[in-house]
This record gives C-alpha cells, structure tokens and sequence, in this order.
C-alpha cells in the first residue's frame, strides 16, 4: 500500500484535491476507496445497527424474553397497522388486534382468533422497567403497548409464550459478540503459525504442520465430549459457552495455518518477496507488508466464512450437551429451539432467527468485500 | 526426491498413529465413568434397576476393572493382531461394525466432494472474473444463505416438505425393498435415488465456502501485474485465467482435500442423525456418548489414519500443481 | 382397562383340549408343508397350545407391520413388539401376572418353591422339543457356573443362595429359593427375568465347555472373543442387549424371528418373520401370530421418526415419539396418511419429581433441605396450573408422587399434598423457618451469609420438558426469594455428578404410578442410581449397612416393611405392607412433583385390529407386548 501513496500525483499539479490526496494516509485512501463500495456501506450500516441493537436490547425489545405467557403459547405473529378507523374518523395510531387462545380439546392444537379489541402501541413507551446493563432502572422501550398489560407479538410468541422479537433482540447481543472473539483468535494464530511454518520451512516447518495434522486428525467430536464433562457445573452458562469458543478457535486456526503455509510456500521464491529481502528488510515487515497483502482476498472470505460458522456452532454443540443453553439467548439457541417438525409444521415465525444470521453473515462478507478491495495494492 | 519425502512421511505415521491412540484412549476416557455408567443410565431411565451383582460382572467382563494402563495395552496389543475388539454396547465383534459403516461414509463423501466442486469450480471463476454482476451477487447471497442456514435444520424441513407435499421416502439411501437387498443394478439405482438430498445437504455449505475461497484466491491473482503482462501479450481470456491464476487459486482446494473425510464424519454427524445415514458419524458419536471404548476407538484410530493419508496426498498434489513449491 | 375378558383368557387356558379344536395355518406355512419343507400344523403345536382369546374378533393371516427403531442402540422396541416370553406374563391390564410359557404352576406354602408345568410337545422355532431340560441347562450348567456368572443375578438370590431347580419329569421343574420369595412370579413377567426360558440347550451347549470339550478352539477362531461364555453370549444372545436379535440360527419361543443379519450397530433394517412352531393358537383353533411380517426401519434422530409416522410409514408405535406436543402435528396428517392416534396410559406418577438432597454434604444445605418446612414452601410456591398448560398442554392436574388415583394402592396424601398454589403461605413458612433475612437483590440469606440458591441439573437431550417447566419455576421460586440455576448435562455426566453426591436439586421421572411396588425408589431410598434424594441411603441400604450413610429412622422402618413385602406371599398383606410404607412417605414429605403424567401418544394403523383403545406405558409392562401383537391383524 505504500506503493499505491508513492505512485499518488505529486503535489506540483497543486489541485486542491490533488493536494488532499497527496498527503493523505494510507488509512484515509482506503476509508475513500471503501466509500465508493456502495454494497460495503450498507453491509457496515447493518452491522452498525445490529451493534446498537445488541449494545441497547433492552431498549429494543418491548418485552421480558424470558417471560412466559401461558395466554400467548404459538402465538402467530401481528401485523401492526397504522391508520385506525373510530368513530372519530382516521387517526394515525400504531396497534395490532388482540387475539384469544383456544386448544383443541382433542388435537391439543392451539389456534388463535381475533377478539376484536385493539392494542394500541406507543413509539418510546413505557414497558416492563429493566435495569440497564445492571446500572440504573428505567422502563423505555423503543414500542411499548399502551395500557402495560396489553402485550403484542411483531415475530409471534415461541412455545412458552415468550415474545419471539424481544428473544431476537437479545440474542443479537451474544451471537454477534462472543463467536466473533474465537473468529478473531483463530485468525491470528492460524495467519503466525502458518506464516511461520511457510515462510521458514526446515524444521520449523516440520514441527507446526506435524502439530496442525495431530489437531485436524483428531475427530472433533471426542474433544467435546471430554470438555462437556469437565466444565464445572457451577460455571455461569455464559462463561462455560465462551471457554468453549475458545477452544474451538484453538483448533479452528489449523486449516487456515495450513492454507497460508501452502501459500507463502509457494510465494516466498518469488521476485517480489525476493526483492524486498534484498532491500534487507526485516523478516516480519516482509511477512506482514508484503507476503500477507497478497492474502488478504483468502483472510477476508475465510474469516467472512467463519463467522456463521461461529454463530450457529451452539445449534450443532447442544446434541452433544455443549454449547450455549437455555435459559441464555443467542440466535442459535433460538433456532435450536425450532428444530422439531411440531415447529416446522406449526410455528414456521420460530425460524425468523434464521433470517437474521443470513442478514449479518451477508452484511459482514458485503463488508469484507469492500475492505478487500479498499485495500488492495493493484485496485483502481 | 518427492519418493524420499513420501517415504520419510509413511514412515512418521507410525509414531505419529501411536500418539493418536494414547490421545484418543485418554479421550474416550475423560468424561467420568465408563460404559456401564451409561448403561445403568439407560436402564434407569426406563426404570430398569440393574443389581449390583450384574454390575461387576460385566464390569469383570469388559475388563473395566482394571487400571487404566491395562486397558489400554491390552487394546493396543490385540490392535497390533488386527483385533479390534468386542462392542460394549452391541456385544460383538467390533470389526464387523465398523467396517459396514466405513464403506458407505467414504461413498457419500466422495460424492459430496464431487458435488462441491463441481458447483463451486465454475461459479468461483466465474464470480471471480464478473466481480460484482448480478450472477456474483446472486451467488454469493443463495451460498450465505447455505452457509447460515444449519444443515440438520435444511434436512428436516426438506424432509418435511418432501413427506408432507410429495410423499417421499423419510431420509435413509435406500428405499425399503431395498435395505437389506443385495447389491444389484436396481439397488445402486434406487442409492443414486436417495442420494441427492445428503449430498445438497451436506454440500450446500460446503460449496458455499469454496466459491467464496475460490473467487478470493482468483481475485488476489487476476489483479496481479502478470496477468496484464499477458493480457497485453494477447492471450485469449479463458486461457489466460485457465493458466495460471486458476492453479494458484486451486492451493486452497487442495490443502483441504486432507480433512475433507473427517469433516463429513465428524462435521456431518448430526445430518446423518437426522437423515438417518447409515454412515460412520452417528455410530462413532453414540459409541463415544456410552463410552463404548473399542468401537470409539477404532473409528477414532481409522478415522486419524484416513486423515493423515489425505494430508500427504495433498502435499503431493501441492507440488504436483504448483511447480514453485519445493522440497527440502 | 377389559379386564373381564383377561380373566376369561386365562380360564381358558388349559381347558381346551388341544386336539378338540381344528388347528389351522397361515397360507404361507401351508405351502411349506405341502412342499414337505415343513410338518403339519398339529406337529408343530404342542398337544394343549395356549388358547388365546382375541380381544375384539378373530382375525386373518397376512400383511406386514412397520415400525421404526430408534437410537443407534434400540434392541428393547423389539423386544417390546415381540414380547419377552417369560414363564409368566402381565394381564393385559397390568393386574396381576398369569401363565405363558408355562402352562400352570404350584407353589409350596411358604412360599419358597415354585413347580412350573410346561406344555408337552411344545417346540422351539427349529422344531426341536422345548422341556424341562432346557431350564435345567439355564440354573445348572449357566446360573451355577462361576465362569459364566462370576455372580449370580439378584433376581435369582434370596437369603445369599442362589435358586436351584429339579426336574420332575421331562414337563415338569422345580425352582427352589432359600427363603420365601413372594414377588418371584411377579418378577418373572418383567422384562429382563426371561433367562430361564432364553437359551435352547440342544443348540447352545455346543458354546459351552461341559458339553463341547473343543470349544476352546471355536473361541480361539472367533475374531474378539476371549473365552467360552462371550462365544456362547454372541451366539445364544442375552437379556438386555442387541445380540439376541443379531443371530437368526438362535432357536426362540417368540411369535417372531429375525431373518437375515439381524440386529446390529450397522442395520439399517431388521426384518422378522413368523415362527412356524408358535405355541399359541386362537379361539377358532389359528395357529398366531397374524400378522407375516414384521419389518423395522432404524432412524437414529426422533424428529425423523416422527415424520415417518407422519408419512403413515408406521403401523403401530408410541416409542421414541410419545410426547403429548407431537399430537397437534399427529391430528393434522392422521387422515391423509391413514393413521389413527394411539392413547397411551402414562404409568408414570408425575411428569418430574424434584428431589431435594437430604444428604447434602454441606451441613447448611442439608439442614435447609431436610426441612419440612421448607419442602412444603417450596411446593407451595410453584403455579402448577401455569406450567400443565403451558408444557403440558393442560394435560395433567397438580400431583406429587406415589400411585396414580385410580390404581388400588393410591394414597391421597402422598399425591395431593401442597400442591395449591399459595407463595403467600410459603413466605410465612420460609420466614418462619428461619430464612427471612434477604440480599440486596430480594433472595433469601442462609445463616451463614450466603443466597439461598440451588443448581439443578437435569438431562435436557432426552427430556427438554424439564428444562421448560425449570425455567417458569426459577420465576415462581424467586418470587419467594429463592435463586436456582438449572443445567442440562449430557446423561452420563448427570449420573456420574448424581452418583459423587454433588447435587443440591436433580429433576428425574416419577416412576410408580401403575407400578408402585415395582418402582418404588421415591418412596423407599432402593436405587443407587435414581433414588437422587438421598443416594448415601440407598448404598447403605444395598450394602447392608458398610457403605453410604445411615438413613433416617423413618427411612429405616420403610426399608423394613420393604424386605417384609419382598417375602410376604400374600397379595393383600404384601398390598397392606405397601399402603403402610406410602403412608410414612407421605408424612416425611421427601420429593415434590409437578403433574399428574398426563397420557402419551402413537400412532396406529386405522386398518390394525384387536389394538386396544388405551394401553398402559411402562418399561415394566413392556408396552405393547402384555397386549398379545400376535392377534394383532388388518381388516379388509
């Protein structure tokens, strides 16, 4: 990249923008070149977005997640409408129609009709009061229900009647934080060790991609179960699910390793890598500012490949016992708790969860996109 | 030169294979109890009481009695005589379990692979060299949905779609005459039938992030100076991707081919549960979730050495295509 | 549940004349004979065959009947289908227990022997002769045999000596106990007492050293086999395991057998057919069982066994699907894919039980929990109502524990206790107990300072209701200032947790509600593995006192009256002992429950007849076996 602000127009052409990009930092150039990526700034908006909700769900959502409601058991999602219809004439008030269970005495099915009352909603109403982040008491909520104890469901109610849009919220808030961390551990060691064990070769070598063949030969499935069994039980179940993710990281960082080894073996013969090592300069400045930048595309779409994984690791780890439990929130728990065909059949709204891990992983590779070729050496 | 570095590597396997069974026997080991726990587990929670009598003498039988050590050379040594033991859990010949269920894994992965590349090859490229057409977008959106979509969730609800709307078979390779047929023309028939739906299914994520890897590793080379240089040379465009910048962003395909067995068994296993797979996964998993010691073991054993082989016959194929990488 | 017809069937038996009813055969089987590959029908029965009324009509051959193993390891669905053909069996009811493969039997007036008179000319499924020696084989040459069993079962003990047995004659034998055994004929119709009656000597004892002096060299050429009784347990089968399923040479007394491979770790499907030499005939003289075929699918994953059964791919099941949430998806596909919905009795008493640690190993906790008090708060403060209809589909009604309320030892005390809902109540009694002091975050303070706050662990793969019902008593136990954390572990980490004694709460099935004298672990501290209440007594109590922890004296005098009732060979004083014991539980209070089980479902194909309405659902009674599947048929 230093390359790119060598090849810049040199100042003498003294044009204001000229001037500006001249003297521009190398970070500035390619926070320019990202803006351009029109896909990219959306993708950076919903991850924005999504950040907040995670960081405020509390605000966001208009419910307790973790409240049952024995009235609201599959209760079906509520369209809100906006214009009501009085007496009075139109009027521009948020509400959703009240609807009232009933169970089939001889199915069990529950369904729900219209009672035809209205719950009126209100923009930054009063809720359910919530500590904030275990700081100070407040009751606002983003949409809150008039009379507080009216209750509405945007995405339905899940098999206990709690409400699906309050769970989504608050699952944003570990699905979006804690995978991420073993996401950013794996790349790391997976960049260093790989790096090293391609760039050195010899021993070196030998020792890292023997260690990287014991990790990836051994099923996985074993590892987890010795580390089910050892967690101690009095652990907060948080606490337990990031151990957990960092100890898949530790083993996840071996395919990239051995894909980096596989490319700085082959790259490190090469004139450019050669050359710089000519101009005497140090082994982790050639490692990291010339070597790696040719890698960059493979990093971003392994490590934009990674984060789903990451996110829905507690769906597959809770057949084994692992992975994050209830009564704790995260978008896999929530769609673990859909997976039977009683959900399938009768509450399709359980899968809405789903939707929101296709719209990040989607806004973070839109993102990465933009970075790659923010950053490339060779872009235009 | 690549004979003596094949030979030196056949040769650290068995080293290397020694340490993966002390690992895996430790594994196997370290949830607390052994097989009978879980046995008495499972009789309990159909209320069944299993006196304490009946306990030690399958605890007698199964030589869990004895320290850890023993048991583990006694394994290690009727290893060495080709015997795997005996099943706790199915009380036979372990052998004769594992071999059934190996035979089909190594079918289904090799189909799956084929399906992956043969989606992912062409349409990497192609979102490679039309970055940001509508085909790359729509791409790149139907593969993350694939990538964030949990596959054993993708399994039932087109199970469900299937038996509900259509009528399908629920799950399995074969159909019902079939199962415990012979082999036959009509049986690999009815097998190619079935196979379609593990094969999306396991595919769909795996395709997923190969046509992003491809495309990334394309990119990386494409906007590299040589391919202008032979660009303005005049080389005709398909040629010119086909090669070099194609071999090079093959690397990443090939440094995976070694773990691509494991991953189906280990990775998959919970579609093979829901689909009802007569693969290796679901067998390994419920041996390792009773403890049942030799055929944990001997899945974990085979599994370990299948999974060095594919490393080494990567490496190979990493000299093989890329002539840059050498040898010491 | 019809027990008038019961009770006709078992007059039945016996009084029929064998030769004065015409016997006929299934088509198939009388080609067989016809082609000379097999004898006629009246050599194969034996002279008086077991005559069995069919519940509802006599029915026609053929058809085959679909159902799905579960698991990788799901043996007992087989099992349960074909039934264990004991020398006695349960009623259809789950009453009382009458004869089966036995034709009648007398027992000495202590109690203590046992004479069994078999059917003469009764056959094994090869055609060779079923009689006394066959049970001689099992007590003489296997149960007495150190090598085969380095300890001989409990079943089979009583006073440290093991049963022995005398033949009488070629039909008749003799089983001898040491003391009276009031509960053995009980005991032979559960599902793991079969073992009399499993092995054919004339083909087993080729695996045993008495009779095959070689067979150290077919031990020698078996891959994984060490020493004779493995070869003859891999040949000959057992009781509780795969293997008696895998070896279609195995001659059996069962309606059915396997064909082919077998049962094993790589099936994909297990096929059985008739057997030809089935001793039991209708009451039109029709050799059973109905039905040819029996064909079972395995799928490992339940939710794909409830979409075969959706499909309309099952016959007749309630295993591994039988949960009362699947019956709205069931309803909706029963008629497109013509299934009906099968009701099954839940013999369980409560859908969980929560066991309080009395033998805590923290001396707070354990003071804390042996309160009564306490215990009657803590029930007191769960909404039941709210979690039935929430979990439960409102399906049950508040109960603790002990025998449901229409089984004849239902004590009122012991089910209804404390189950009203009043968090007002159980302040006052918790206040009162000495907790009233809080933290700043409204729970309760033991005396030494720290929250009153409990980890409850239960095994939330198998049974996800547990964790739902949890997590809404977690709000209702706050709401009175008690904190729980819940935790689903994988099962063998839960017992082995359970088992060191490391629990404060465990949630676990109630078992005992239309088998209270058979599953009395709630009530009695018998189990060492499910007893979580106080396992350290159960050790005591099975140890004879060298192990564990010495129960309380109301523990001890109901472990007492239990070894009387293991004795008494009178049904109604046995009945009378029991209803003493539930009484003292009752009043100790040890466990809480949630709800009456409610029933569980299956499905059932709306063609198969002679399927009763309602059927009891229990391990003990190994549902649907007690009910006769061999007079099961399709109309039409």
């Amino acid at each position: 990249m230093s390359e790119l602000a060598a090849n810049a127009p040199l100042p003498a052409q003294s044009d204001k923008k000229a001037d500006e990009f001249a003297y521009a930092s190398q970070w500035q150039l390619t926070w320019w070149a990202f803006k351009k990526h029109r896909l990219a700034m959306i993708g950076l908006w919903v991850i924005g977005l999504m950040y907040l909700i995670a960081i405020f769900s509390e605000f966001f959502a208009p419910d307790d997640p973790f409240k049952q409601n024995r009235r609201a058991v599959f209760h079906p999602p509520q369209m809100i409408h906006l214009i009501d219809r009085t007496d009075d004439g139109l009027r521009i008030r948020p509400y959703v129609w009240e609807m009232k269970r009933e169970r089939d005495p001889e199915t069990l099915a529950v369904s729900y009709s219209p009672s035809g009352d209205k719950v009126y909603l209100r923009l930054f109403g009063r809720g359910e009061s919530y500590k904030f982040w275990g700081l100070w008491e407040t009751d606002l909520r983003l949409l809150a229900t008039v009379k507080p104890r009216d209750k509405f469901f945007i995405f339905g109610a899940d098999r206990l009647g709690r409400d699906m849009f309050s769970r989504v919220m608050y699952g944003t808030r570990i699905s979006m934080s804690i995978g991420l961390v073993g996401v950013a551990i794996s790349l790391i060691l997976g960049i260093t060790l790989g790096g090293i064990s391609g760039y050195y070769g010899g021993r070196v070598d030998v020792v890292i991609q023997r260690l990287i063949e014991f990790v990836l030969s051994l099923p996985t499935i074993p590892i987890w179960l010795a580390l089910a069994a050892s967690l101690p039980p009095g652990w907060p179940i948080v606490l337990q699910y990031f151990v957990i993710t960092l100890i898949v990281s530790l083993i996840g960082w071996t395919e990239l390793g051995r894909v980096v080894r596989g490319r700085f073996l082959a790259m490190k013969n090469d004139d450019f890598v050669v050359a710089a090592r000519l101009d005497g300069a140090s082994e982790p400045r050639i490692i990291f500012r010339h070597m790696l930048p040719s890698l960059t595309s493979h990093i971003i779409a392994s490590l934009t490949l990674a984060i789903p994984l990451m996110i829905l690791a507690e769906t597959a780890l809770s057949f084994l016992g692992l992975g994050l439990q209830p009564p704790a929130i995260s978008w896999g728990v929530l769609l673990k708790e859909a997976q039977n065909i009683r959900s399938i059949s009768q509450a399709p709204w359980l899968f809405i969860p789903g939707g929101f891990v296709v719209v990040a992983v989607l806004a973070f590779n839109f993102l990465g996109d933009g970075m790659r070729d923010a950053a490339d050496p060779y872009g235009q | 030169m690549i004979w003596r570095y094949i030979v030196k590597r056949i040769i650290w396997m068995v080293p290397f294979l020694f340490a993966v069974s002390v690992v895996a026997f430790l594994l196997i080991q370290a949830p607390p109890g052994d097989y009978l726990t879980t046995y008495i587990a499972k009789l309990g929670e159909s209320n069944e009481v299993l006196d304490q009598a009946t306990i030690d003498n399958l605890r007698r039988r199964f030589g869990l009695d004895q320290p850890l050590y023993v048991q583990y050379l006694k394994w290690v040594a009727n290893l060495l005589q080709g015997d795997f033991g005996m099943s706790f859990e199915w009380r036979q010949p372990v052998s004769d379990l594992v071999w059934e269920r190996m035979g089909l894994t190594f079918m289904l992965s090799f189909a799956t692979l084929l399906f992956t590349w043969a989606v992912a090859f062409p349409i990497g490229v192609y979102s490679a060299v039309k970055k940001y057409s509508i085909g790359d977008y729509v791409a790149t959106t139907i593969g993350f949905i694939g990538l964030a979509t949990p596959n054993f969730l993708l399994a039932l609800i087109l199970m469900y779609i299937g038996v509900v709307y259509f009528g399908t078979d629920v799950g399995g390779l074969f159909s019902n005459e079939y199962k415990n047929a012979p082999w036959s023309m009509g049986k690999v028939i009815d097998l190619l039938k079935h196979l379609w739906l593990p094969v999306v299914v396991l595919g769909t994520s795996a395709t997923a992030s190969l046509i992003r890897i491809m495309r990334a590793n394309l990119l990386d080379e494409l906007s590299k100076p040589y391919v202008d240089t032979a660009r303005a040379k005049g080389l005709s465009e398909f040629w010119l991707i086909m090669k070099y910048p194609v071999r090079v962003a093959l690397n990443p395909f090939i440094s995976t081919i070694g773990w691509v067995l494991p991953n189906l068994v280990s990775g998959a296993v919970i579609t093979a549960i829901v689909l009802s797979l007569p693969t290796a996964g679901p067998l390994m998993l419920q041996a390792l979730l009773s403890q049942d010691m030799f055929l944990a073991g001997a899945f974990v054993l085979l599994l370990s050495s299948l999974t060095v082989i594919g490393m080494l016959i990567s490496d190979i194929l990493l000299v093989l295509l890329d002539p840059r990488v050498k040898y010491e | 549940m019809r027990v008038g017809l019961i009770s006709a069937t078992a007059l039945l038996v016996g009084m029929v004349p064998g030769l004065a009813l015409a016997l006929n055969e299934a088509p198939s089987l009388a080609e067989q004979v016809a082609a000379g590959s097999l004898p006629p029908v009246e050599e194969r029965l034996p002279a008086s065959p077991e005559v069995i009324t069919p519940l509802n009509e006599v029915g026609t051959y053929g058809g085959t009947l679909r159902r799905v193993l579960g698991g990788s390891n799901d043996h007992n669905s087989i099992l349960r289908i074909v039934s264990p053909q004991g020398l006695t069996r349960w009623k259809a009811d789950f009453s009382a227990v009458i004869p089966n493969v036995a034709e009648s039997w007398d027992v000495n007036e202590v109690g203590s022997e046992f004479t069994f008179h078999l059917r003469e000319g009764m056959k094994w499924s090869d055609g060779h002769p079923f009689t006394a020696d066959d049970i001689m084989f099992f007590v003489e040459d296997l149960l007495h045999n150190e090598e085969f069993y380095p300890n001989p079962p409990a079943r089979f003990v009583v006073d440290g000596e093991t049963m022995t047995a005398e033949k009488v004659d070629d039909h008749t034998v003799t089983l001898k106990f040491a003391a009276p055994y009031g509960t053995f004929l009980t005991e032979l119709a559960t599902p793991l007492a079969q073992e009399p009656v499993l092995w054919a000597k004339h083909f087993c004892q080729q695996f045993h050293p008495k009779y095959n002096p070689d067979v150290q060299a077919s031990v020698d050429a078996t891959e994984a086999v060490e020493d004779w009784p493995s070869l003859f347990r891999l040949n000959c089968g057992e009781v509780e395991a795969p293997n008696r399923w895998a070896n279609a040479e195995r001659p059996t007394l069962d309606p059915w057998i396997v064909t082919g491979d077998g049962y094993s770790a790589g099936s994909t499907q297990v096929v059985m057919e008739r057997n030809p030499y089935f001793w039991q005939v209708d009451t039109d003289g029709n050799q059973l069982p109905y039905i040819d075929t029996l064909e079972m699918n395995v799928a490992v994953d339940n939710q794909t066994i409830v979409l075969e059964a959706i499909a309309g791919n099952i016959d007749m099941q309630r295993r591994r699907i039988d949960n009362l949430s699947n019956k709205p998806v069931f309803a909706e596909n029963a008629d497109k894919a013509g299934f009906e919905i099968l009701n099954m009795t839940n013999s369980s008493a409560n859908v969980m039980a929560i066991h309080f640690n009395h033998t805590h190993k923290d001396p707070v906790m354990r003071e804390l929990l042996r309160n009564k008090d306490v215990r009657v708060a803590l029930s007191l403060a769960i909404d039941r109502e709210e979690i039935i209809d929430i979990v439960y589909q409102g399906q049950g009604e508040p109960y603790q524990i002990g025998p449901r309320p229409d089984h004849v030892l239902y004590n009122e005390q012991l089910g209804r206790q404390y189950t009203e809902f009043d968090p007002d109540r159980a302040n006052e009694l918790l206040d009162a107990a000495g907790y009233a002091e809080r933290d700043s975050e409204d729970y309760r303070l033991l005396p030494d300072g720290r929250r009153m706050a409990f980890n409850i662990q239960y095994t939330g793969i198998e049974q996800p209701d547990w964790g739902d019902a949890l997590e809404i008593i977690a709000q209702h136990w706050q709401d009175v200032g008690v904190e729980i954390n819940t935790g689903s572990v994988e099962r063998s980490i839960y017992y082995s947790r359970g088992e060191a004694n490391e629990h404060d709460i465990m949630v676990w099935g109630a078992p005992g509600g239309l088998d209270p004298t058979l599953s009395p672990r709630d009530v009695i501290s018998v189990h060492p593995q499910a007893s979580w209440y106080a396992i350290p007594w159960a050790r005591w109590y099975l140890s004879g006192g060298t192990e564990g922890e010495e129960p309380t004296p109301s523990m001890k005098e109901r472990l007492a009256l239990y070894d009387a009732f293991k004795k008494e060979a009178d049904q109604e004083k046995a009945l009378d002992i029991f209803r003493q014991i539930h009484q003292i539980a009752a009043d100790e209070f040890e466990i809480i429950g949630v709800s009456l089980a409610p029933d569980l479902v299956g499905v059932v194909n709306k063609n198969l007849r002679n399927v009763p309405d309602q059927i009891p659902a229990s391990w003990m009674y190994p549902d649907p076996g007690p009910t006769l599947p061999q007079t099961y048929f399709y109309a039409g």
